[in-house]
């Protein structure tokens, strides 16, 4: 048994459903395809969600209407070692009022509800399906068969949003066959159960209030940093390595996740919680360099299947991008729809709508970032001067104080080298 | 997180079909396998002793570490578990 469909769309995360709903509000008959039982249920990710532009867009009430968490009105950079830490708190009256900044939600509770908007919209969500291959007819692309079913799901469009892996892409001919590990991270995560008043309290929270942490020197020195977010009643901890950097170092991730819980600053912060959920993800961190084709003979590509995610060392975006091009993938086939064009220069406009909006200025802004943050003396050399050197300045035990700036140097010349020093400065200047 | 304990911690539905295949050969000729300690799964183990590789698919995460830092494409398949099986995350 075969059923036809006007487009199909590979993955219900957040670029897939945002093509589906789009495409299904302006009339086409969609086939939104995800391999988990429902969608959500294989995704993860650090825990904070950014403006979404493109679905405000959509849904001017989405802040009320979407599945999400507490707010985020603080946020903490943290730099670590083994036993200090010094951080740098930003909390604004701004991040507490509506349109808030930033959420943290749970990927089964917010995938599952952008997905059944476009089921609302009329797209068909078909669940427990992984796609196997693409299906050729008379030397076009006609649709997509899946994994141990029978039948086939036809449509003269396709639209891979099936994630940082993307088969489908590679299948297509439109990503390397191979991935760099320089390119790509792997983030685990700790969900910590804790009850609300206490991650209140501990954490200077009230209402919906939530707050942020993220940690550079928590990695043993591997390429990586780790995060900390308050959801209601659970908080989210969590590392995030360089594959390339992880790969020689011969730790674990496992064994550095509980060295970062160990940690006796956050140990603070997490005692009294209990272990929920254990998970793992990649993220595609190569930023402009590693996009792939994103457009052939009736096939689109979006969100982290084009590698489209903005780890700028600051920010860590991803699911903006996503969903922002799943809209413009979406509005690409319905042009082609117009035009009953669905070859690769019929859905060109995917493309130039990609280019021009904040998706691909930002990544190409951000081209260098990737390789700023491959430099090891950020995840070790530095931590350890700021907290020595902030220790230092607070330390009062009747000797007499030395020149700060004179000190500095000093010791960033020990640690780090001041050719480094000025190097990682103009490496960095020039990045951001 | 004592990663023995994952299933503690984590819903799988288990495949017996395992979605992903290894060329064991092609690990005992690796000078890298960096799988063994980059998997969060600790999917992979390497016994010296036998010059082995054994995998288990059971706990995989599904995330794709051991597919990107495999530099001799020692899989037969590396594909995601059919629809309603594998890892199955409540609230991350």
């Amino acid at each position: 048994m075969s059923k036809t469909y006007q487009a199909i769309v590979i993955g219900a995360g957040p670029a897939g459903s945002s093509a589906a709903l789009i495409m299904a509000r302006a009339g086409l008959d969609v086939a939104l395809v995800e391999r988990g039982t429902f969608p959500g249920e294989k995704n993860m990710f650090g825990g904070v969600l950014h403006r979404l532009p493109a679905l405000e867009e959509i849904f001017p009430d989405f802040w009320d209407r979407a599945a999400l968490g507490r707010h985020i009105v603080k946020k903490s950079v943290t730099f670590m070692t083994g036993d200090s830490s010094f951080s740098t708190t930003i909390e604004a009256g701004n991040f507490d009022t509506t349109p808030y900044n930033g959420y943290s939600i749970f990927r089964p509770r917010f995938d599952n509800w952008l997905a059944q908007e476009a089921v609302k919209a009329g797209a068909t969500l078909i669940t427990s399906a992984t796609v196997d291959d693409l299906i050729y007819k008379d030397g076009k692309l006609a649709g997509v068969s899946i994994v141990g079913r029978h039948g086939e799901l036809l449509a003269p469009v396709v639209i891979a949003a099936d994630g940082v892996l993307s088969f489908i892409a590679k299948k297509a001919g439109l990503r390397q066959p191979t991935f760099d590990p320089g390119q790509m991270a792997v983030g685990v995560k700790a969900l910590i159960d804790m009850p609300r008043e206490m991650i209140d309290d501990r954490f200077g929270l009230v209402r919906e209030q939530g707050f942020a942490n993220e940690f550079v020197g928590c990695t043993t020195g591997v390429r990586g940093g780790g995060f900390l977010y308050t959801n209601y009643d659970s908080l989210s901890v969590g590392l995030v390595f360089h594959l390339a950097s992880l790969r020689t170092s011969g730790k674990t991730p496992y064994d550095m996740l509980n060295a970062f819980m160990e940690q006796p600053q956050l140990a603070k912060m997490i005692c009294g919680g209990k272990l929920q959920e254990y998970s793992a993800h990649l993220i595609p961190e190569g930023g402009y360099d590693m996009i792939p084709e994103l457009v052939g003979d009736g096939i689109l590509v979006a969100g982290d299947a084009a590698a489209l995610c903005n780890a700028t060392g600051l920010n860590l975006e991803g699911i903006n991008l996503a969903s922002q091009s799943g809209v413009l993938a979406g509005k690409a086939v319905i042009e082609a729809h117009q035009n009953k064009d669905f070859s690769k220069q019929g859905l060109s406009v995917y493309k130039k709508l990609l280019d021009e909006s904040y998706v691909i200025k930002d990544l190409k802004m951000y081209r260098k970032a990737p390789h700023m943050l491959h430099n090891d003396r950020i995840y070790n050399e530095y931590p350890e001067l700021m907290c020595s050197f902030m220790e230092y300045i607070y330390r009062i035990n009747g000797a007499p104080k030395e020149n700060l700036s004179k000190l500095f140097l000093k010791s960033a010349k020990e640690k780090i080298g001041l050719g480094n020093l000025l190097a990682d400065g103009f490496s960095a200047w020039r990045a951001l | 997180m004592n990663i023995d304990e994952i299933f503690d911690n984590t819903s799988f539905t288990i495949d017996r079909e395992a979605h992903i295949v290894l060329d064991y050969d092609i690990c005992t000729g690796c000078d890298n396998r960096g799988c063994v300690n980059s998997c969060p799964a600790r999917c992979y183990s390497w016994s010296e002793e036998d010059q082995k590789m054994t995998f288990v698919h059971d706990g995989c995460l599904e995330c794709g570490t051991c597919y990107v830092v495999c530099h001799r494409n020692a899989f037969t398949r590396w594909r995601y578990p059919r629809g309603g099986f594998g890892v199955a995350y409540r609230m991350t």
